[in-house]
């Protein structure tokens, strides 16, 4: 959660203090592709599997679990899902909705430029791991990298 | 259901046919010739008595001093003094009727004024309210009108009275005495010369005045609606410092206004107050050469000042008619505009017009020569439907609205089944079309109310009962289903708390479904529902909750009432809980305040927390009273403080304090304590929570659940959804409960429901009226997804055919089964088609879907 990491100490209490924990059951979505739902996720326990559906049919995009913090980007704005969520075991979560994040946010201003920060971070990092092993991609994908452009 | 009375929709269109002799052409003194002529006549003849009553006092002091006193005459004397009396009590008797009856009159004329302005508001073109801010209609209609009332009430009475009186008194001191009486009346011709001019001036800051107000309400009406963007914003200071601009210039306005208008009475006053001033003179002159008798003197200076009342009174009369004028005047020329449409076909029933559309080389334009719309031409056979796309501010919205007479074209033609739409009445368009707009409003009611209000509307000026035209239960149910909002109608008529006096015998039904509940799906939903358990600690419900384990029968044992019961303060002594209690009070308050104490009153920082947003500041001062006091010394108010927030406490809520385990074993055994003491004391008290009654306190879902639940995820909610529809369907309740979930009040403005709540409820309002044109300005585009698809899926397969549709759509993937899309940009149609043809030729709607240049 680094995201969280460089709070002030009251700031983070209120921030813990809006996570609630959810529990979800293997087959549960915790989200669903399309929606507009404004959830992160912080996976206390269990798996989950990324899967998205197109026309030719679903495919499973990868597993996510314990101590991993998805959706940073969904609290921020609007954003309809690409992916669904899936949980595969027993899960238990910590939840944070994007209306509490925003309204949190609005008093913690100074937080404001980190949260970007970690943001842009992120984003750049995740491309920088998609270069590194490009041999994995096909050679049209790699035409396509470059959303650390925008 | 009464609200959609014949009667009142009779006596409804009656006074909006009153309102096309243009309400805001009518004079004021009009209103004088509408109100109640027969009462005004009643007034009159009350007037003329009082006259008489108000000179006889006059005539019998002369009496008793000249008469009865002088010659000592105690027969007299009584005879003279009882007339007087008999005279007084009748003056004020009629007084008061004549109040009354100024009253009523002015009340009802100001009652139809308000209804006419009002009737003739709501048919101006929305241009007209673009410009105008609600804040001015509201001051328009409710403080400026009032004094108009009242003149009409005071318009005949008062000056017939005052007039009177004063001829009669000026007969009566001519009488006395010519001479002086000459003299006395010889100053109001001065006032009558001097008054106007100062009056004058009065209007004019009058009128200012009006213009300000008006401003001014319009002022604070914009930064009320646009409230949350001063507070994104943060923009406090720029919103004061226009307002306050505006109440100083109001301010100044008002002072010159009551200036001129004390002048106007300063002037008056002391003519007034001069003429006693020339009696004494002439008078004691006369009197002291002997030339006057004293009773006369005394007589004649009395009725002098009994003339001053009469004429005060005119004189009031006068200000107050000057005043209604020029806010009358104002008033209505603000809203003298017309309708663009006549509201009713004069002289024929509304047309049943077939579903096609032809619209004609269409233009709009607006002020200042801007062209929205522009050589639109297009035609849609019956039950066709067309998407509207293109970039916003491509006039997609205005040709809708065109189309849908919610704007007047200024070129071209819109034809609805063969009829020119501007040529037709609005009551043609209803029954005809609907219409869902981009910002669907919600009206305060119920849901109910909500959804029939389109039909209500349609069915408005029918001569049909409501039983054989009003939708069927059945019917509404359809639409909500249709639209997507069933099940959160369900879920209002499941949270809804039954009344015991009403409900007997859906409560007894619904113990009925909670045992079938249990049966069926106990097991699957109990990592979502707490069930009660007597042997178990509940940590979704509150301490309150989990110690009397039953629902309160009286006011003294509500959670609110608990922290003073003295019955109850004693058994939490008896069962070794008072102090455990008070210190889990003090922990919450001291962690509560920590975080949220700096944070404002906003709905999401306190779904968590025991302490209410209001609560907030008193727990802060406890709190650093808390630092500095052990508790024991605290004062009563400060424990039961404590107390009342340890009782609401809900563990499974509530996190920022941990439930030590050991008070949970005392509240166990105290629960068994509390039950065996209030089974002896007071066995009404409560009703214990038992797998056979009723909970009267809780809501019908908890009553099924027998429990709380423990979570507000929504994929919980959706389970728990479905398996209490199946036991509903399945025990036959599933009607009964959305129907109490269509009681259910929405809020001003639907602010009870959510954006999408309230999207759904438009369009199954509109769907609930089956119209043959059905327009909808992106009616979807708050909707999720799955609802989205759901309603476009019914417009594909039910409504096509059946009523032809024109659909403003911003989602480009939901418009390919339209028979043609028609893609806008700058205010013309650029190309039109089926999809696929349109796809296939590269162009604009490609561009639109695709982007200009794909990046292989």
């Amino acid at each position: 959660m680094d995201f969280f990491s460089a709070l002030s100490l009251q700031a983070l209490k209120v921030f813990a203090y809006l996570f609630t924990r959810e529990m979800f059951k293997p087959g549960d979505y915790l989200f669903r592709q399309d929606d507009n739902d404004g959830i992160a996720f912080y996976i206390l326990s269990g798996t989950a599997e990324v899967v998205r559906k197109d026309e030719s049919g679903e495919f499973s995009l990868g597993k996510y679990g314990e101590g991993e913090f998805l959706g940073g980007l969904v609290l921020l704005g609007d954003m309809r899902r690409l992916f669904s969520l899936k949980a595969v075991t027993d899960m238990s979560c910590l939840v944070m909705t994007r209306e509490k994040f925003i309204k949190a946010l609005e008093q913690f201003p100074e937080l404001i430029p980190k949260v970007l920060e970690t943001m842009v971070d992120r984003i750049r990092s995740w491309e920088e791991r998609l270069l590194i092993d490009q041999d994995a991609l096909c050679a049209s994908c790699k035409k396509k990298v470059g959303v650390s452009l925008v | 259901m009464a609200s959609y009375d014949y009667i009142k929709n009779v006596e409804e269109l009656s006074v909006m046919r009153k309102t096309e002799t243009a309400v805001v052409k009518r004079s004021l003194p009009s209103w004088i010739r509408s109100s109640n002529l027969k009462l005004q006549a009643l007034l009159l003849l009350v007037i003329l008595i009082t006259v008489f009553a108000r000179v006889l006092p006059l005539e019998m002091q002369k009496r008793i001093v000249n008469e009865a006193i002088r010659f000592g005459e105690i027969q007299l004397l009584f005879l003279y003094c009882g007339l007087y009396l008999a005279a007084v009590v009748i003056a004020t008797g009629l007084k008061y009727l004549i109040s009354a009856l100024q009253n009523l009159i002015g009340e009802r004329a100001l009652a139809d004024m308000r209804k006419a302005l009002y009737h003739h508001i709501l048919t101006l073109p929305l241009n007209f309210f673009r410009k105008t801010q609600p804040g001015l209609v509201v001051s328009s209609l409710v403080t400026e009108l009032a004094s108009a009332g009242n003149f009409v009430g005071m318009s005949i009475g008062v000056p017939v009275a005052s007039i009177l009186t004063l001829l009669a008194f000026a007969g009566y001191l001519i009488w006395l005495n010519p001479l002086l009486a000459g003299i006395s009346l010889s100053i109001y011709p001065m006032v009558l010369i001097l008054l106007p001019r100062l009056q004058q001036q009065a209007n004019k800051a009058n009128k200012r005045r009006v213009d300000t107000t008006r401003t001014l309400s319009g002022k604070i009406g914009e930064a009320i609606s646009g409230v949350h963007e001063i507070h994104g914003n943060g923009s406090y200071r720029i919103e004061n410092r226009r307002y306050d601009r505006m109440v100083d210039k109001l301010y100044k306005i008002r002072i010159v206004w009551n200036l001129y208008k004390f002048s106007v009475k300063s002037v008056n006053n002391f003519f007034n107050n001069l003429s006693p001033f020339l009696i004494f003179i002439v008078g004691g002159y006369l009197s002291i050469k002997g030339r006057l008798d004293l009773g006369a003197l005394v007589a004649f200076i009395s009725a002098q000042e009994k003339i001053y009342d009469p004429w005060k009174e005119l004189i009031a009369f006068y200000q107050v008619y000057q005043d209604a004028s020029v806010r009358y005047k104002r008033t209505m020329e603000y809203f003298d505009e017309l309708p663009e449409h006549t509201l009713e076909p004069d002289d024929r029933e509304p047309y049943e017009l077939e579903g096609s559309i032809e619209v004609k080389d269409l233009s709009f334009q607006v002020e200042g020569g801007i062209q929205l719309l522009d050589g639109i031409n297009l035609s849609l056979t019956p039950g066709e439907q067309l998407a509207l796309v293109g970039f916003s501010g491509s006039g997609k919205s205005t040709l809708a609205q065109c189309v849908g007479q919610l704007y007047k074209y200024t070129g071209g033609h819109v034809l609805l089944g063969g009829e020119e739409v501007t040529d037709l009445s609005k009551k043609d368009m209803i029954h005809n079309i609907g219409f869902v707009s981009q910002t669907p409003f919600t009206f305060e009611g119920t849901i109910k109310d909500n959804i029939l209000y389109s039909c209500a509307a349609k069915l408005g000026s029918d001569e049909i009962s409501e039983s054989d035209a009003m939708p069927s239960l059945d019917d509404m149910i359809e639409a909500l289903q249709q639209t997507g909002i069933f099940v959160d109608v369900l879920r209002f008529g499941l949270n809804t708390i039954l009344v015991y006096d009403e409900h007997q015998d859906l409560a007894a039904k619904i113990v009925r479904v909670r045992d079938h509940f249990k049966r069926e799906f106990g097991e699957e939903l109990a990592d979502y529902v707490e069930f009660f358990a007597e042997d178990n600690y509940l940590y979704h419900s509150t301490i309150a909750a989990n110690l009397t384990f039953g629902s309160p029968n009286i006011e003294s044992f509500t959670l609110q009432n608990l922290a003073v019961n003295d019955y109850f303060l004693r058994f939490l002594d008896k069962a070794d809980l008072t102090r455990p209690l008070l210190t889990l009070g003090a922990e919450l308050c001291r962690q509560t305040v920590d975080i949220l104490g700096d944070l404002p009153p906003e709905k999401v920082f306190f779904e968590q927390s025991p302490i209410t947003a209001d609560e907030l500041g008193e727990y802060k001062i406890l709190a650093v009273r808390l630092a500095k006091t052990k508790l024991h010394r605290l004062s009563p108010d400060d424990r039961t403080a404590l107390l009342r927030l340890a009782l609401r406490f809900v563990p499974g809520r509530h996190k920022m304090v941990g439930m030590p385990s050991i008070l949970e074993e005392l509240i166990l055994e105290g629960r068994a304590l509390f039950k065996e003491n209030i089974s002896k004391d007071n066995p009404g008290a409560l009703t214990f929570y038992q797998a056979s009654e009723y909970i009267y306190s809780q809501t019908i879902l908890d009553n099924i659940f027998f429990g709380k639940t423990k979570t507000i995820n929504p994929q919980a909610e959706e389970k728990i959804d479905q398996s209490i529809i199946q036991v509903l369907i399945e025990e036959d309740l599933l009607e009964t409960i959305v129907e109490i979930g269509m009681e259910f009040q929405v809020g001003s403005k639907g602010d009870r429901l959510s954006g999408g709540q309230r999207q759904k409820l438009a369009i199954a309002r509109v769907f609930l009226k089956a119209p043959r044109v059905l327009i909808m300005d992106e009616a979807t585009s708050a909707l999720d997804n799955k609802s989205q698809a759901r309603i476009q899926s019914l417009l594909d397969t039910r409504w096509k055919g059946q009523s032809t549709l024109i659909a403003v759509v911003h989602r480009l993937d939901i418009i390919k089964k339209y028979d043609k899309i028609a893609v806008m940009k700058a205010g013309r149609i650029g190309e039109m088609g089926p999809y696929d043809d349109l796809i296939a030729k590269k162009g604009m709607l490609y561009e639109l879907i695709y982007g200009k240049k794909t990046s292989s």
